[in-house]
């Protein structure tokens, strides 16, 4: 689905200097996969998602979405239609005062006859459980709310893949439970890759796939058994494992013997209990 | 403190004019409002006056709230009204006082001008008290779209109007916002005299400001995610559709222009 080969992306900043951004990126999305990305602020993560959509092209190497290249203005389109961009800022995302409008700006964006559009505005806005909404005022509603209905304007594309660039930094846990739920169904029922960016390792253990990014190269990455059970390493990147982990990993040093998987609470509590 | 200001004033209504296309309610303001001038006579006016009363009952709206909106500008009338009955030379004299002259034909020129703008006003307030904002940037489009070729931007508008709508509450309550956390370092915005009131905004502007464009740019980014390329080969998700009562409403708005254009000119026409 996304294959990236030698990515580099390098831009120059507010002070004149070269910044790189991206610096030999390889990375291979399978259709359907569920992929979490992490990593410390400024390690390329967010630029990374936006070459996904040709928001930002590369500078070297090469981003291909289902077989086209980014770097090819005729793909434009098409790429955007198959992947879809939720970003950060729920309330900078929605552009019409009512849900159900803005939920159809995309498929009006792309030509898509009236009647159709009626049809995927009501699925997009059902698979997100914003329905009864529809005809509210989106600043009325709760961030976690905004955010599903800036989820519900990309579904009525009907994209094959979804780029979420850390789109629970801005919500409450309630905000940020209802998104992390929404997009595992959009991935289980609807088989929609997700790219999950985010600095909230919580919400990568339901990944398929953890990549830990350091300083535009991607450090290493794997199950999200893997990734987070080497507790140091992630610490030396400047991220945090999961509270369970480290507990895991405290209790290995002092002596105790556990098993070295352990990265959930519930995984710790029935180690702990045997 | 700015959470009790609505948008536009829209009164969410259910009735025959609440329901009409917005297109209707447009132009036939217009038409309402072409007929004020083709008025001249005090049976045409009583006619204009019958009409917005009946638009008012059959709107449903409370009487007094569509009067309130007259308000703001009384003064303007009053104004229209002085002078027009101090400056209009006539024969017949009614008043003189030194050097200041009240005629008959003024007196009633200045009474013609200003039941003029109330009607003006009194009509388009039916207009927007019974179309919602985003109705009405509906028809605007829709009836904008013709001129496209000759380079009217009506998509381009259309769309600027939308945001706006939509981002008023928000920066509404991000102005609320800031207001509170620069009172809490120690400003004042509700004492002083007026330019220094008008100081005191500036810690208020700059920071909604920077705000206000770095939203743009995420906005923009986000459309242009949302394959948003302008106005061209877009199509929407709501069409407008005139119904039977949109007939009925131009059809009862033509009557009247029509009507006031024969009592105008008609007798000429007879004795033609």
């Amino acid at each position: 689905m996304i294959s990236l080969k030698g990515l580099k992306h390098y831009y120059t900043d507010a002070d004149g200097q070269e910044v790189k951004a991206l610096d030999g990126v390889d990375l291979e999305i399978k259709k359907g996969e569920y992929v979490a990305i992490i990593g410390a602020n400024g390690s390329g993560k967010s630029t990374l998602a936006r070459h996904l959509n040709a928001l930002l092209l590369p500078t070297e190497g090469s981003c291909q979405i289902s077989g086209l290249d980014t770097s090819q203005e005729e793909n434009l389109w098409l790429i955007r239609q198959q992947v879809g961009m939720v970003f950060q800022n729920p309330d900078n995302q929605i552009v019409a005062a009512i849900v159900e409008e803005d939920v159809a700006f995309g498929p009006e964006n792309i030509g898509v006859p009236s009647a159709e559009i009626r049809q995927r505005v009501d699925r997009s806005l059902a698979a997100v459980g914003m329905s009864e909404y529809a005809k509210h005022a989106p600043h009325l509603l709760s961030g976690g709310q905004k955010q599903r209905v800036a989820i519900a304007g990309i579904l009525s594309l009907e994209p094959k893949c979804i780029v979420l660039d850390e789109p629970t930094a801005m919500l409450d846990p309630q905000g940020r439970k209802e998104i992390v739920q929404t997009v595992q169904s959009l991935n289980k029922d609807k088989g929609i890759t997700i790219v999950y960016i985010t600095h909230y390792m919580v919400e990568a253990l339901v990944a398929d796939r953890v990549v830990v990014m350091e300083k535009g190269h991607i450090r290493f990455m794997g199950t999200p058994h893997e990734v987070f059970s080497q507790v140091d390493e992630l610490e030396a990147l400047g991220l945090e494992a999961p509270l369970a982990a480290k507990v895991a990993s405290e209790l290995r040093k002092a002596g105790h013997k556990l098993p070295q998987e352990i990265i959930t609470d519930e995984e710790l509590a029935q180690a702990l209990c045997q | 403190m700015l959470g009790n200001i609505t948008l536009g004033q829209y009164f969410p209504g259910n009735s025959f004019i609440h329901k009409l296309d917005p297109r209707t309610k447009i132009l036939s303001t217009l038409i309402y409002i072409i007929a004020i001038f083709l008025a001249d006579s005090a049976v045409s006016y009583g006619i204009l006056v019958a009409f917005a009363a009946l638009a008012i009952t059959v709107s449903r709206l409370p009487v007094m709230l569509v009067l309130k909106s007259v308000k703001p500008i009384l003064i303007i009338v009053l104004l229209t009204l002085l002078i027009h009955m101090f400056t209009m030379p006539g024969e017949h004299v009614l008043f003189t006082w030194k050097f200041l002259m009240v005629t008959e034909e003024g007196l009633h020129f200045g009474l013609k001008m200003g039941l003029r703008l109330i009607l003006l006003l009194l009509f388009s307030s039916i207009l927007t008290f019974t179309t919602s904002p985003i109705v009405l940037t509906d028809g605007i489009e829709c009836l904008l779209r013709p001129f496209a070729v000759i380079g009217v931007p009506a998509h381009e508008l259309a769309m600027m109007m939308t945001i706006a709508l939509r981002f008023i509450p928000t920066l509404l309550e991000e102005t609320d916002r800031i207001m509170k956390a620069q009172t809490a370092r120690g400003a004042v915005f509700t004492s002083g005299n007026l330019v220094q009131r008008v100081k005191n905004m500036l810690p208020l502007l700059v920071p909604l400001f920077i705000s206000a464009f770095r939203r743009a740019d995420e906005l923009a980014t986000a459309m242009e995610a949302r394959c948003y390329r302008g106005g061209e080969g877009r199509t929407r998700m709501h069409h407008l559709a005139y119904g039977g009562r949109d007939f009925v409403a131009y059809a009862a708005v033509c009557f009247l222009a029509v009507g006031l254009a024969c009592l105008r000119w008609g007798s000429s026409l007879c004795v033609l």
